[in-house]
Parts: structure tokens; C-alpha cells; sequence
């Protein structure tokens, strides 16, 4: 079982990690959230320019066996979805930090992020 | 009021006791081989009351592993029940679909047996063991069965029993192209004299057992019954052993599912789920109409009527899993209900099988499995999903 967990990012203790770089941010799901869910087989985007709200359902991400609901760590609109996903979404398995992101938002509440985890936080929970 | 407060503490004492009962059960439930299977690395799931293995290494890998070469599975959540005594054959007649004296020894029969009214009671094997029949009810199931198999002998006046031996036994599927191989090298019975569904006592890896010709993978496999279950774990890990060179893998219940579902086999937990008939399970093949068993008259009610929803399998055409309890549409009315699916881990597109009206489900035609919302396209098919040339095609 693998367990990464990169100290440039933040976490929520749903298992996403959050990249922010100025106004805009990466999201994906851990190391540990792809190990425990194994074979990822089908990924649903969703659409770009919808707005969302921190704690809404953003994607689903499904195994052989489960189907799992991603949340957003924080609100704002989404600016662009990795559609290599829609052909290839075994690479969140290979590369759950790199080429395995899901989605990428416009920060509309910068206060948010204080709510975020710290890696430390976050390996305290897996 | 007297009487209602006994009646109300009655209740509750029982409860207790089926709790205890029940969480007893549960203690007990996990396989002889458990301690094995983790630190094979297994990840543990509930099914049926029992803890087993959902995966080792991952399903896509164990399914292909079982497709192209050999896997073995703990299946010892499976029940057995000895039927014995002079009636065992009429017995068996009685409550299932098929003639039992048709069924010589050392032979199996993939069968049902059915509630009055025509519904699946439990899909299952029978082995024909010289003097008796050892019978593999489902997980779970061996507690009903052993019951409906005793009161029909005693309500028809049939001299033979039923015994849920369940607890005594560990059953092992050895699964893939290269299962007959694995198995040949700790044996002296030729393998190869064992015809499809052909069961008998052997000697294997050390240790008496009882090997058929049988799986439920659509792949040459074998399944061994195997006491006390004690002996089990060396059984399990010479096989492994035996099958190195052939990349053998233990395989857990993901993928059993997914090899099932592939091939169109029903898992009664799913297909039967509310009350089936075979007539609707599409299970016709099992039926043997020139003998009577329980529900028979009920069956063929239900033929001559003929408009009955049957059990249908399908390819997604658009992305996405279709799973149980997804609606399936025409035109966007709906046709029936997804009972079973998957992403098909050789196809890698989705497939389904689900109960659909007899107008809708011709073959090659196409209807809409409804997945949050979206409808996605599948088309219809007949069983196998996966053709068996596929592992020779990939």
C-alpha cells in the first residue's frame, strides 16, 4: 500500500490534495485514496466553467468495485478538467500527483484555504 | 397486559439470543485460511457473513491472470450439505430442476431448487458420490436449504437427510488454462480423465479431497472440497507452489465477480434478488421438464404466458458502469433494471445483465442503462459477454 504524501501540497480529510498557484488550483486525489480505491476504470468530469461551491460533488471516480464522489476542497469555477482522464483513467493510479489531476478551479474565496490541511495534518489521518 | 409484557420480553430475549447467535456467527465466519490470505496481502471484505478476500494484488490483474493462465480462489464461504439415505436421488428430484437418476456417479449438475410459487430458492451443484450427494448451496444459503431439503422428505415421506456440513469443509477453485497443469503436478489421478462437471474423491497435495470439473469463471478450473479444514493451508500453498511457473495468483471476490459476469453467470445474491424463476433467469437449459419437482407447475404457467421479463446481458457502447439497481431504457421508457455490473476488465467497457421485457431485449438491439442521470448506451448480447477465444485473441 502506498501512502505518499507531498509536502507542496494541501489536503482535506476526504482525501483530495490541493495545489494552488495564485488564484487558480490543482486537484486531485492522494496517494492513499488511489491505493485504496486500486484499478480506477472511469472517471466523470465535470463541465468547465460550472461554479461550485467548497464540499460540492466535482467528479466520480470509479473502480472495478466502488464508485467514489470527489469533493472541492474550496469554491470557486472550474477552468479546465484533464481530459486524458476520459481515455486513460488508470494514470491517477501511476501518477496521482502529476498526471493524474482531475481538475483545476478559479479561487473565488481565498479564506478557504486556511481550512485546508497541512501534509503533516493530513498523514496524522491515513 | 400480562401476557403483552411475556410476549414483549420474549421478544427481546429472543433477539438477544439471535444476536449472540448471529455475532458468534460472525467470529466463526472468516476462512480457515485467513491468517494465509493476509499475508498474501489480501484486503478483507464482508459477503454474506463472511470476511473474505476482495483483492490481493488488484482485480484487473487477477482477472487477467485467471483468463490467460491460472488463479486459485478461497471459496469457503460456499456452503456444503451432505444428502444421504435411500430417497437422496428422490429428494433431489423432488426439489430441484433436474432428474437426479439422469446424473450418474462421479458426475455434477448445475441446478435449482425453487419456492411452490416458482422462484429460486438457491442455484446449485450437486455432486453424485456413489452412495450419496454432496450439494453446494450459496453462502449463507446453507441454513434454508438444509431445512427446505428435510421437510420436504419428511412432508413426501422420503427416506433420506440433509446435513449442513458447512463448518467442515474448505472449498478451493483452481481456475485458468494452466489450472489442470498446476493441479496435475501434486496428483496421481489423471486430471484429464475428469470430464466437464465430473467430481471424485482424490488424492491431492497430500491431503483426500473431493475434485470436479467445475468453476465459475467460463475458464478450465477445478474446485476441490477439502476436510478437515485444517488442512487447507498446506493444500493452498502447494497449489501456489505448483503453479509459480505459470504465474499463478490468489484471487479474491472482485474478481470472481467480474470473471462471473463476463461469462453472463448469475450470482444468486443478485440475480435472484426478490424472486426469480429460472423461466426468467433464462436458466431454461437447467430445466428438466420430464420430471416432477416443486414450482414445476408454476413454470409452466408462466411459459405458455410467455410475456415474462428475462435476465439479459449487455456491452456499453458509450462510456460509463452501468451498476445494480440502474434503470434500463428504450426510447426513454423504462425496459427493467440492471441486476449485476461491472467494467469488464477484458473489454474494457462496461457490461451489465438485468431483468428486460421480452419485446426489448433482441439481440444486437439497443437500449440506455440510466447512470446518474446520464443514459448510456449499451447494446444488447447473448452470453458470454467475453467470447472463450478471448485470452488466445489478446
Amino acid at each position: 500500500m502506498s501512502n505518499e504524501v507531498k509536502s507542496d501540497l494541501k489536503y482535506t480529510d476526504s482525501h483530495e490534495w490541493i495545489k494552488i498557484n495564485g488564484n487558480n488550483a490543482k486537484v486531485g486525489i492522494t496517494d492513499h485514496a488511489q491505493s485504496e480505491l486500486t484499478d480506477i476504470v472511469f472517471v466523470e468530469l465535470p463541465e468547465i466553467g460550472k461554479e461550485i461551491k467548497k464540499g460540492d460533488e466535482i467528479c466520480i471516480v470509479e473502480s472495478v468495485k466502488s464508485v467514489t464522489e470527489i469533493y472541492a476542497p474550496i469554491s470557486g469555477k472550474i477552468i479546465n478538467v484533464n481530459k486524458k482522464l476520459e481515455e486513460t483513467p488508470e494514470i491517477i493510479n501511476e501518477s496521482p500527483y502529476d498526471d493524474g489531476w482531475l481538475i483545476e478551479i478559479e479561487i473565488s474565496n481565498k479564506s478557504e484555504i486556511s481550512d485546508l490541511l497541512a501534509p503533516d495534518s493530513y498523514k496524522k489521518i491515513i | 397486559m400480562l401476557y403483552r409484557i411475556i410476549d414483549k420480553y420474549f421478544f427481546e430475549i429472543l433477539n438477544y439470543i439471535n444476536y449472540i447467535h448471529a455475532w458468534g456467527k460472525i467470529m466463526e465466519k472468516r476462512s480457515p485460511i485467513f491468517n494465509l490470505q493476509k499475508t498474501l496481502g489480501a484486503r478483507f471484505t464482508e459477503f454474506a457473513g463472511f470476511e473474505m478476500p476482495i483483492q490481493y494484488s488488484s482485480i484487473k490483474e487477477e482477472h487477467l491472470a485467471v483468463r490467460r493462465s491460472v488463479g486459485i480462489f478461497d471459496v469457503s464461504h460456499m456452503s456444503n450439505v451432505w444428502i444421504t439415505g435411500p430417497g437422496a436421488e428422490k429428494l433431489i428430484s423432488l426439489t430441484t430442476l433436474e432428474d437426479a437418476s439422469k446424473i450418474g456417479n462421479n458426475k455434477s449438475q448445475y441446478t435449482a431448487i425453487l419456492r411452490k410459487d416458482g422462484t429460486v430458492i438457491d442455484d446449485t451443484i450437486f455432486m453424485h458420490l456413489d452412495d450419496k450427494y454432496m450439494m453446494i448451496p450459496n453462502a449463507g444459503a446453507d441454513e434454508v436449504v438444509t431445512k427446505w431439503l428435510n421437510d420436504k422428505a419428511k412432508e413426501h415421506k422420503i427416506a433420506a437427510s440433509a446435513e449442513n456440513v458447512s463448518n467442515d469443509y474448505v472449498i478451493l477453485a483452481i481456475q485458468g488454462p494452466k489450472s489442470r497443469d498446476t493441479l496435475q503436478k501434486l496428483t496421481k489421478t489423471d486430471i484429464k480423465t475428469i470430464g466437464f462437471f465430473g467430481c471424485q474423491y482424490a488424492n491431492l497435495a497430500g491431503v483426500d479431497c473431493i475434485i470436479s470439473h467445475t468453476g465459475y469463471t467460463g475458464e478450465l478450473g477445478y474446485e476441490l472440497q477439502i476436510t478437515p479444514p485444517k488442512k487447507a493451508e498446506g493444500v493452498f500453498k502447494k497449489i501456489l507452489e505448483a503453479g509459480k511457473d505459470y504465474g499463478i495468483k490468489p484471487i479474491g471476490l472482485g474478481a470472481r465477480d467480474t470473471l462471473r459476469l463476463e461469462k453472463g453467470f448469475i450470482l444468486a445474491g443478485n440475480e435472484f434478488k426478490g424472486g426469480r424463476t429460472p423461466l426468467e433467469a433464462v436458466m431454461s437449459y437447467f430445466i428438466n421438464w420430464d420430471h416432477e419437482f416443486i414450482g414445476k407447475d408454476k413454470l409452466l404457467k408462466q411459459k405458455e404466458k410467455g410475456d415474462y421479463e428475462r435476465l439479459t446481458s449487455m456491452i456499453c457502447i458509450d462510456k460509463g458502469v452501468p451498476r445494480q439497481n440502474c434503470e434500463i431504457k428504450k426510447d426513454g421508457k423504462k425496459i427493467g433494471v440492471v441486476t449485476s455490473g461491472t467494467m469488464s476488465p477484458c473489454l474494457n467497457t462496461g457490461i451489465a445483465m438485468g431483468y428486460v421485457h421480452p419485446d426489448y431485449r433482441e439481440k444486437e438491439s439497443i437500449v440506455e442503462i440510466m447512470i446518474r442521470d446520464k443514459a448510456v448506451k449499451a447494446k444488447v448480447v447473448r452470453p458470454p459477454i467475453v467470447p472463450k477465444e478471448w485470452a488466445n485473441q489478446n
